[in-house]
C-alpha cells in the first residue's frame, strides 16, 4: 500500500515538476523572443513564430523533463 | 522464482528499457533480463511479494503485450488455505508405492559417464556386486551402461547410483519437464513433488507453481514418464508433456509473418500516397519541371486528405506507441518519429487553413508522408531481416524427426518420436531420418551427418557404431538401440545450447545498452538545443532567409529540430550486438561448432595461447605397441607376454596398448598375482612366482635396478616420440617395451595455421620430456608441458595465465575438464560427453582439429561484425545528428539533410546493421 502511495505521489510530483519546467522554458522562450523583437526596429519574430515556438518548446521540454524528473524525485523522496 | 514471459511490441532498446524499468518497479522483483530479439523477459521474483499477473500487468501498462503463455499463480491466502492436503496413504497409493516383497527382483540400467577403460567397468561392477541386495551387475563400457539386477527390498536404485558416483564416475540421469495443471499454491507444488519423489527411480523433482511445470531427473529404466503422469493425476492434478517446440516455433513464425504483412501493407499505402503528395508538393516549387502533374494534386485540400490517410493508417503505429509510452512516463523511438511527423503535419495543416503570415505559405505534407514511408520501409525490412537472423535455430528444430519405427514383439510400430524410450529398438529404412541417438545393433549404412557435424561426406555405420538422432540414413536399413531420447539427444542439447548462446550478451554490449537506454532523452535535449540555437542565433547570423528561402525563424528551427529527431536511430545501436551473435552462433551450429554465448566469442578473440592436450586431441588417442627390445636372454614374445600379463589389470592407455599388442600377436597371457599400480611410475605384479616391474626409469631406480645397458636404446626410442617402458624380472633388467600414439592427419596443418594466426601453441602431456618434445617437434610445437599428471593440468594452465596470457585449452573434455574450466576458453572436441558440454565454452562436435581454427575464425568474424555494427550504429548517429543539427550550415549555406533524407537514413541504419550481420552467413570459416 505504501509502495502504491509512494508511486502515486511520485507520479504527481513528476507531472507538476515537468509542467512547471516546461512552462518556465516556454515562457523563457517567449520572453527572449519579445526581448529580441523589442531590441530591433523591425521585429524578427512574428506572433505565429512565438506562439508556435512556445508550443514546440513546451512539447519537447515536457518529453525531456518527464524523463529526468522521476529519478530526481525518487532520490529526494528516499 | 524464475519466469520467462513473452513481451510483444518491443521495437528498440528504449522499449527494452521501458519493459525492464516497468518490471523492476514491482516490489518483490529481484532481477529482470529483457531480450529484444527473443521478445521475452526472464524475471526473478519472490512469489510471496508479487505475482506473475502483476508482472504481466506491468508489461501491459508499459504499453506492450504480455505473451499468451499463461502461468498459474498462487491465489489469495484464502484459496491457499483451501488447498488440499493430501494424506501420505493417498500419496503412497498414487505412486503405487508398496513395501517391496522380499525376494522380488528388478533390473535397473544406469548410464555412466567418465569410464575410460575396462578397469573402470570392473571397479563399478565390483562396488555394485558388494552391495547387499545386488544379484548381478554388468557394465558395458562402449555403451557406458551398468545393468544391475537387484532386490528392491534390500537396496534402492538411488543407493546404487550413489555407489557408482562414490567411485568418481557420473550417473547420467534422464530429464523431463512436465506441464502440471491444477496447481494453485505452494502446497500444490509440494504435493506434486512428494508424489513424484515417492516413485522409484526419481532422483530429483523441482516444481514451479507459477510456470505450472515440474522438472524431473529420473532413471528411465526404473520409471517412465507415463508412471509420473499417472501418479500426478492420481492426486488430482493434470500432467502432460510440454507443447511441442515445433508448435511454439510455428506460433512465433506466424507472429513474425503477421508483423511483416502489417508493415508491408503500411508500406504499400504510404508509398502509393507519397508519390502523388511529392509530385503535388513539388509542382508549385518547380512549375516548369513538374508541369505534367495535374493541378488537383497541388491542391492543399487534396494534399491534406492524402497526408491524413497516411498519418491515420501507416502512421498510427507511431502515435499509438508514443501514447502508450507517455501514459507511463517513458519514451521510445516512436516518440522521435511522432514528434517529427506530427510537427510537420500540424504546421502544414495550420498553414493550409490559417493565415499565419509571411513565411508560412510553404506546406510540409510531403515531409510528413515521406518520413512515414521511409520509416515504415525500415520497419518492414527490419522485420524480414530479424526473422532471418534466427534461421539457424529454426533449421535445427526442423531437423528433428517426427515419428520413429520401433520394434515391439518383433513387429514394426510407428510411434511419435517423443514416445521412444531408452533401449527401444528402432528400425530406420534407407532415406529416413534417424529419430533418436542410438547404437547400431544390426545392419550397415552410410549416414549423412552433415546437418549436425558439418561434414559433407557420409559416414559408414555398422554394428556397434553410435548414430546421432536427426541425421539421414542414406543407403542401408539400420536397427539401432535408442540411447538418448527426448531432451537428451545430441540435437536437443545442441538446440538448447545454441538458444542459450543466442540469448546471451557479449560484454561489449554493455556500452551499447547504456547508450541506447538514454538515447531518446539525449536526442530530445539536442533537438531542443538545436531549436533554440537556430531560432535565436543561427537564423539571423547565417542569413537563412537569403540562403534557404525560409522566411520564418520558427519554421527553419523546427525543420532542423525535426531532422535531429528523425535521424537518430537507437535501433541500430540496440541491434548491433545481438544480431551478430545470433548469426554467428547459428553459423557455428551449422558447422558443428557450438559457442556458448557472447562472452565466449569475445574472449576467444583475445586468446594468445592455445594449449592442446596431447592424447586424443593431437593424437588419435589409441597408442599402439611399436618395439619390444630384449636383454637377458628372453625372446621378444616372452618379454611381451610378461609385460602384457602385468598390464592386464592396468587402466592406463599405454598398458592397454601393450595388452592389445600381445593379443594381436596371439600370445597367451599368464595369470597375475598381487597386481599393483604405482601412480606415475608403472606397475608391479607377480607372475608365476616372479616379481615383474614395468615402468619408468624412476621405478627402476627406486628398486635398485641398473638400466645403463638399455639407456641408449631407450633415448633413441623416446627421440622418435615413442614411450619406452622398462621391464624387470626378479630385480634384473629384462628389456624395453615401447608404444606410440599416432598423430592425427591434420594435427600439423592445424598447428601451423594457428601459429600463423599469431597464437602460441603449447602441448600438455603426461609423457616424459624426451617423448613429448619429439612428438611436439614433429608438428612444429616448441613449447611443451611434459610429465604433467591429469590433476595438475589445471594448475599448469593457471601458470600460463599468471604469465599474462589469455589461454585456450583444447581437450576431449573427459579427463581434462578442470583444465578446460580453468582456461579462459575451454574448447572440447567431440561433443559426446556431458562433461564436455558443461566444462567448455566452445564445443566441437567433430573430433577434427581444423574445427579449432574454424571456431577461432568464427569468433573473430562475429566480433568483427559486432564491432562493425557498433561502429556503423554509433558512427551513423555521431555523424548524422550534428549534420542534421545544421553544424555545417555556416559553411555550406544550405540544409544538408532534409527530414525526408533523415528518415531514409534512419530506416537504413538498422537494416544495414542486420544485413551486415547476415553477410556473415556467406563467409567461409573452414
Amino acid at each position: 500500500m505504501s509502495d502504491q502511495n509512494m508511486s502515486r505521489k511520485k507520479g504527481r510530483y513528476t507531472l507538476i515538476a515537468s509542467l512547471v519546467t516546461s512552462i518556465l522554458l516556454a515562457i523563457l522562450f517567449a520572453a527572449l523572443s519579445f526581448a529580441v523583437n523589442s531590441s530591433r526596429v523591425f521585429p524578427l519574430y512574428t506572433q505565429v513564430d512565438i506562439i508556435a515556438g512556445m508550443v514546440f518548446v513546451f512539447v519537447l521540454s515536457m518529453i525531456v523533463s518527464a524523463s529526468i524528473w522521476p529519478a530526481v524525485i525518487e532520490k529526494r523522496m528516499r | 522464482m524464475n519466469t520467462k514471459i513473452k513481451v510483444h511490441g518491443m521495437t528498440c532498446m528504449h522499449c527494452h528499457k521501458r519493459v525492464t524499468d516497468a518490471i523492476l518497479a514491482i516490489g518483490g522483483v529481484s532481477s529482470v533480463d529483457v531480450s529484444l530479439e527473443d521478445e521475452s523477459a526472464i524475471v526473478e521474483f519472490d512469489p510471496g511479494k508479487t505475482s506473475l499477473e502483476e508482472i504481466r500487468q506491468a508489461v501491459t501498462d508499459a504499453g506492450y503485450e504480455a505473451g499468451a503463455e499463461e502461468c498459474r499463480l498462487p491465489e489469495a491466502a484464502a484459496q491457499e488455505q483451501a488447498c488440499r492436503v493430501i494424506p501420505d496413504e493417498v500419496m503412497d497409493e498414487a505412486s503405487s508405492r508398496k513395501k517391496p516383497e522380499p525376494g522380488t527382483v528388478e533390473d535397473a540400467i544406469f548410464r555412466i559417464s567418465g569410464m575410460k577403460c575396462s578397469s573402470c567397468a570392473q571397479n563399478i561392477e565390483g562396488i555394485l556386486g558388494k552391495h547387499e541386495g545386488v544379484i548381478s551387475a554388468t557394465v558395458n563400457l562402449p555403451l557406458e551402461r551398468a545393468t544391475v539386477r537387484y532386490e528392491p527390498a534390500k537396496v534402492s536404485p538411488e543407493e546404487l547410483a550413489e555407489d557408482i558416483e562414490s567411485l568418481g564416475y557420473h550417473v547420467v540421469k534422464d530429464r523431463v519437464t512436465l506441464d502440471v495443471g491444477g496447481m494453485t499454491c505452494a502446497s500444490c507444488a509440494q504435493n506434486v513433488e512428494k508424489v513424484l519423489k515417492r516413485l522409484e527411480g526419481i532422483s530429483s523433482v523441482n516444481v514451479n507453481v507459477s510456470m505450472g511445470k515440474a522438472r524431473i531427473e529420473y532413471n528411465s529404466s526404473v520409471v517412465s514418464v507415463d508412471d509420473m503422469r499417472k501418479a500426478i493425476e492420481a492426486i488430482g492434478y493434470s500432467a502432460s508433456m510440454p507443447v511441442d517446440r515445433q508448435l511454439a516455433e510455428d506460433r512465433e513464425r506466424k507472429e513474425r509473418e503477421d508483423e511483416i504483412r502489417r508493415q508491408r501493407n503500411n508500406l504499400i499505402i504510404s508509398v502509393a500516397i507519397a508519390i502523388p503528395v511529392m509530385l503535388g508538393s513539388l509542382k508549385p516549387v518547380f512549375p516548369d519541371l513538374f508541369g505534367f502533374v495535374p493541378d488537383i494534386l497541388a491542391n492543399r485540400n487534396v494534399l491534406f486528405l492524402l497526408t491524413t490517410i497516411v498519418m491515420v493508417f501507416p502512421g498510427r503505429q507511431f502515435f499509438e506507441g508514443t501514447y502508450r509510452g507517455l501514459k507511463h512516463g517513458v519514451t521510445d523511438m516512436n516518440l522521435l518519429i511522432a514528434t517529427g511527423t506530427g510537427a510537420a503535419y500540424v504546421i502544414s495543416v495550420a498553414s493550409s487553413y490559417l493565415e499565419l503570415g509571411p513565411g508560412y505559405h510553404h506546406l510540409y505534407y510531403d515531409t510528413a508522408v515521406m518520413l512515414i514511408a521511409f520509416i515504415v520501409l525500415g520497419r518492414y525490412m527490419e522485420a524480414r531481416a530479424r526473422g532471418r537472423t534466427s534461421e539457424s535455430i529454426k533449421k535445427l528444430i526442423g531437423l528433428q524427426a517426427k515419428t520413429a519405427r520401433i520394434i515391439v514383439d518383433g513387429q514394426e510400430k510407428e510411434v511419435p518420436v517423443e514416445s521412444v524410450e531408452v533401449d527401444d529398438i528402432v528400425f530406420v529404412r534407407p532415406g529416413e531420418k534417424i529419430p533418436v541417438d542410438g547404437v547400431v545393433v544390426d545392419g550397415a549404412s552410410a549416414v549423412d551427418e552433415s546437418m549436425i557435424t558439418g561434414e559433407s561426406i557420409p559416414v559408414d555405420k555398422s554394428k556397434g557404431d553410435v548414430v546421432i538422432g536427426s541425421t539421414l540414413n542414406r543407403s542401408g536399413a539400420l536397427k539401432l538401440m535408442a540411447t538418448n531420447v527426448g531432451a537428451d539427444t545430441a540435437l536437443a542439447r545442441i538446440i538448447e545450447l545454441v538458444e542459450n548462446a543466442q540469448n546471451s550478451k557479449a560484454p561489449i554490449q554493455r556500452v551499447a545498452d547504456v547508450v541506447a537506454g538514454h538515447f531518446i532523452l539525449i536526442v530530445h535535449i539536442l533537438a531542443l538545443a538545436a531549436f533554440f540555437f537556430w531560432y535565436f542565433i543561427g537564423f539571423e547570423r547565417y542569413d537563412v532567409t537569403l540562403n534557404s528561402g525560409i522566411a520564418s525563424p520558427f519554421l527553419f528551427a523546427l525543420l532542423i529540430s525535426i531532422t535531429v529527431l528523425v535521424i537518430s536511430c537507437p535501433c541500430a545501436v540496440g541491434l548491433a550486438t545481438p544480431a551478430a551473435i545470433m548469426v554467428g552462433t547459428g553459423k557455428g551450429a551449422e558447422n558443428g561448432i557450438l559457442i556458448k554465448g557472447g562472452e565466449a566469442l569475445e574472449r576467444t578473440l583475445k586468446i594468445d595461447t592455445i594449449v592442446f592436450d596431447k592424447t586424443g586431441t593431437l593424437t588419435k588417442g589409441n597408442p599402439e605397441l611399436t618395439d619390444v627390445v630384449t636383454v637377458a636372454g628372453l625372446s621378444s614374445d616372452e618379454l611381451l607376454v610378461m609385460a602384457a600379463s602385468a598390464e592386464v589389470g592396468s587402466e592406463h592407455p599405454l598398458g592397454e596398448a601393450i595388452v592389445r599388442g600381445a593379443e594381436q600377436r596371439k600370445l597367451k597371457l599368464k595369470d597375475v598375482e598381487d597386481f599393483r599400480s604405482i601412480a606415475g611410475k608403472g606397475v608391479e605384479a607377480t607372475i608365476e612366482g616372479s616379481r615383474i616391474l614395468l615402468g619408468t626409469r624412476k621405478l627402476m631406480a627406486d628398486n635398485g635396478i641398473d638400466i645403463a645397458s638399455v639407456e641408449k636404446t631407450m633415448e633413441s626410442l623416446e627421440a622418435q616420440g615413442r614411450t619406452a617402458m622398462i621391464a624387470a624380472m626378479d630385480g634384473r633388467l629384462a628389456g624395453l617395451v615401447a608404444v606410440a600414439d599416432t598423430l592425427k592427419e591434420n594435427s600439423k596443418e592445424a598447428v601451423e595455421k594457428i601459429r600463423g594466426m599469431g597464437i602460441e601453441v603449447v602441448m600438455i602431456t603426461g609423457d616424459n620430456r624426451r617423448t613429448a618434445d619429439a612428438i611436439a617437434g614433429s608438428i612444429g610445437i616448441t613449447r611443451v608441458l611434459a610429465e604433467v599428471l591429469p590433476e595438475d593440468k589445471a594448475s599448469e594452465i593457471r601458470k600460463l595465465q599468471d604469465e599474462g596470457r589469455i589461454v585456450a585449452m583444447v581437450g576431449d573434455g573427459i579427463n581434462d575438464a578442470p583444465a578446460l574450466t580453468q582456461a579462459d576458453i575451454g574448447i572440447a572436441m567431440g561433443a559426446g560427453t556431458d562433461v564436455a558440454m558443461e566444462s567448455a565454452q566452445i564445443v566441437l562436435i567433430r573430433n577434427d582439429l581444423r574445427d579449432v581454427i574454424a571456431s577461432i575464425r568464427l569468433s573473430r568474424l562475429t566480433m568483427n561484425k559486432i564491432k562493425q555494427n557498433l561502429f556503423w550504429a554509433f558512427g551513423y548517429n555521431t555523424i548524422g545528428i550534428p549534420l542534421a543539427a545544421g553544424l555545417l550550415y555556416p559553411v555550406v549555406k544550405t540544409i544538408l539533410i532534409s527530414p525526408e533524407l533523415a528518415a531514409a537514413f534512419m530506416a537504413m541504419s538498422s537494416v544495414s546493421v542486420t544485413t551486415n550481420s547476415m553477410l556473415m552467413k556467406r563467409k567461409k570459416i573452414k
